[in-house]
């Protein structure tokens, strides 16, 4: 028998997800499902954003080895875990915190100082390659040392069991009436949220947050005040590597884990912040959530089912394309 | 301040070339003990760019400057600025995304990193209060106007108790009321024993309160003295009034 023609397997495709629909197997809860979920991963994209926006805004550089942070920051959890049973799972995510700073702070330190400093020709050509290659070398330090199979951290939390009516726990989901969340999204979530508020706090309400700043608003300005721009570009690459990392430890218990597993999160972290705004803080945070929820929602309701998932992160880029064509500066960034 | 107590900025033989271009022919005048001294020349003089080579923003292509016996023009900005030395900008450059309560206070704890906040606010507030803005602390940078932004650069300065201020065009576009209060901010900064370079196009502000005045035309000092002087000096009137010359050809 002769192949359908795309189009006819296409068109049976959305008249059967229209059909699903109208039967109401498509219906409010699950709606209201995907949308919770996609909450859950857009405050962890949010987290990664922020790291992105932090770097670009205070170093005027865009990062292309922020992925790779993410995924060193899973693959230390994983080890820890892996090899010293009954460590303390939180301890390990906060290894994994430092860990990724230091990578940043001395990165910065030894690559991109001189480019602050004046003595690169071509800073942001430099820029790119530098952190391009950055992101090159991690990818295959990482596969020589984990090497190329997937792998996934043990879980090292369950919740208590809570029967309230409404809302029920197993060891690992969360009921919200019929409705199930995933435990290691909830988990990943909720650290993700306290690392967000730390972070608001450090940059709004400590001296260093202000220097930060300052930098970032006008460097000039910022050095003639007594402020060393050079510090900050350096605590900067080293938080925003650190939050990059954090979002990788805190999803390692909940995704497979490969040393090119930062290239998909590094891409939803540039269609957050250009969807948000490049630079801004705001942005971040809510161009996280969005694209979190235009995921979770794209891809559940896509017409084959079977598809669904290959096309997860097309819908982040539509986004894109569409924010840079309608409106370049994004939900919450300055005027071009 | 120096070690004897004194204010020193030495400014040896500064040249500064943009490419083909000599914004600064070999600038040297010293600046000794609390004195205000005026900065001017027309446009293109070489002011500004003085004025960045003495605060680190840019490196002489020639020549030093030594501050409080130290050579401070390999420095970079901030070290030069917790050496004592302050400037505002000709453009207004305040920190319009932050409250001007930060603006204060970021400068503040880098003069001070072991102040309590409660005191460092209190020294904030008392400042403000004398340029009238304490009643906009909360305010976010960018919701001020231009004249006010200015007071809130010239605050900000404060709280890092510069030895030397250099003060660039701070009354340009400012409304009268608050070029009032920056007279005070001036006069009341100088009866502190700081030295002072202003920088202004206000002829008469420069001439009522500079002690001494600093000419530059094209990349040269061509008069330094007390303002009656400087005032007579045929050099400075040529340089902003033109020759006889120059006039009949028109």
């Amino acid at each position: 028998m002769w192949p359908l023609p795309d189009v006819l397997l296409h068109a049976m495709h959305f008249h059967m997800w229209l059909d699903a629909l109208f039967k109401f197997q498509i219906t409010g809860t699950y709606i209201v499902r995907l949308i919770l979920e996609g909450l859950l991963i857009g405050v962890i994209y949010a987290l990664m954003a922020l790291g992105l926006t932090l770097i670009f805004s205070v170093l005027n550089i865009v990062s292309f080895a922020h992925g790779e942070f993410y995924m060193i920051g899973g693959y230390v959890v994983y080890a820890i875990l892996h090899h010293y049973k009954g460590f303390p799972g939180l301890l390990a995510i906060v290894v994994a915190a430092l860990v990724t700073f230091v990578i940043g702070a001395v990165f910065e330190r030894l690559f991109l100082q001189p480019m602050a400093k004046g003595q690169v020709e071509r800073p942001s050509e430099y820029a790119i390659l530098i952190t391009f290659g950055l992101s090159f070398f991690l990818q295959f330090v990482m596969l020589g040392i984990m090497g190329p199979f997937p792998k996934k951290a043990p879980r090292f939390w369950s919740f208590p069991k809570i029967d309230l009516g409404f809302i029920r726990t197993t060891k690992t989901t969360l009921f919200l009436g019929n409705i199930p969340l995933s435990g290691g999204r909830i988990f990943a979530a909720i650290i993700a949220l306290l690392a967000l508020a730390a972070v608001l706090w450090f940059m709004y309400r400590t001296w260093t947050g202000w220097a930060l700043q300052a930098v970032s608003q006008d460097r000039n300005a910022a050095a003639v005040v007594g402020i060393n721009p050079l510090n900050m570009n350096t605590l900067a690459f080293g938080m925003g590597a650190m939050l990059a990392g954090l979002a990788g430890a805190v999803l390692v218990t909940v995704f497979s884990w490969v040393p090119w597993v930062g290239v998909p999160a590094s891409a939803k972290s540039f269609v957050i912040i250009v969807l948000g705004g490049m630079g801004s803080i705001p942005g971040s945070l809510v161009g996280g959530l969005i694209l979190g929820v235009v995921e979770s929602l794209g891809t559940g309701l896509f017409p084959d089912p079977a598809r669904a998932q290959a096309y997860r992160d097309v819908f982040g880029l539509v986004i894109f394309a569409l924010v840079l064509w309608l409106k370049p500066t994004g939900l919450f960034g300055r005027k071009l | 301040m120096s070690q004897n107590g004194t204010i020193r900025l030495e400014v040896r033989n500064v040249v500064k070339n943009f490419g083909g271009l000599q914004a600064l022919a070999g600038v040297s005048f010293t600046i000794e003990g609390p004195q205000l001294v005026g900065l001017i020349g027309p446009n293109g003089a070489g002011k500004t760019t003085l004025t960045n080579i003495i605060t680190g923003l840019l490196k002489p292509t020639k020549g030093e400057v030594w501050f409080n016996g130290r050579r401070i023009d390999p420095l970079r900005p901030y070290h030069i600025a917790r050496l004592g030395i302050g400037r505002t900008f000709q453009v207004t450059r305040a920190f319009r995304r932050m409250t001007v309560l930060e603006n204060m206070l970021a400068p503040g704890l880098v003069k001070h990193p072991y102040m309590s906040r409660k005191e460092l606010e209190k020294k904030a507030l008392e400042i403000m209060k004398f340029l009238t803005i304490d009643h906009l602390r909360y305010e976010m940078g960018s919701n001020l106007s231009g004249g006010q932004q200015k007071l809130l650069e010239l605050a900000r300065l404060l709280m890092l108790e510069p030895d030397l201020i250099i003060l660039d065009e701070p009354f340009a576009g400012v409304h009268p009321k608050l070029q009032r209060t920056i007279y005070g901010y001036i006069q009341r900064v100088r009866g502190e024993g700081k030295a002072i370079i202003l920088i202004s196009h206000d002829m008469e502000s420069i001439f009522t309160l500079s002690e001494r005045l600093i000419v530059l035309n094209f990349g040269e000092v061509i008069a330094d003295g007390p303002p009656e002087v400087v005032k007579e000096d045929p050099q400075v009137i040529e340089a902003y009034l033109g020759r006889d010359d120059e006039e009949d050809l028109i």
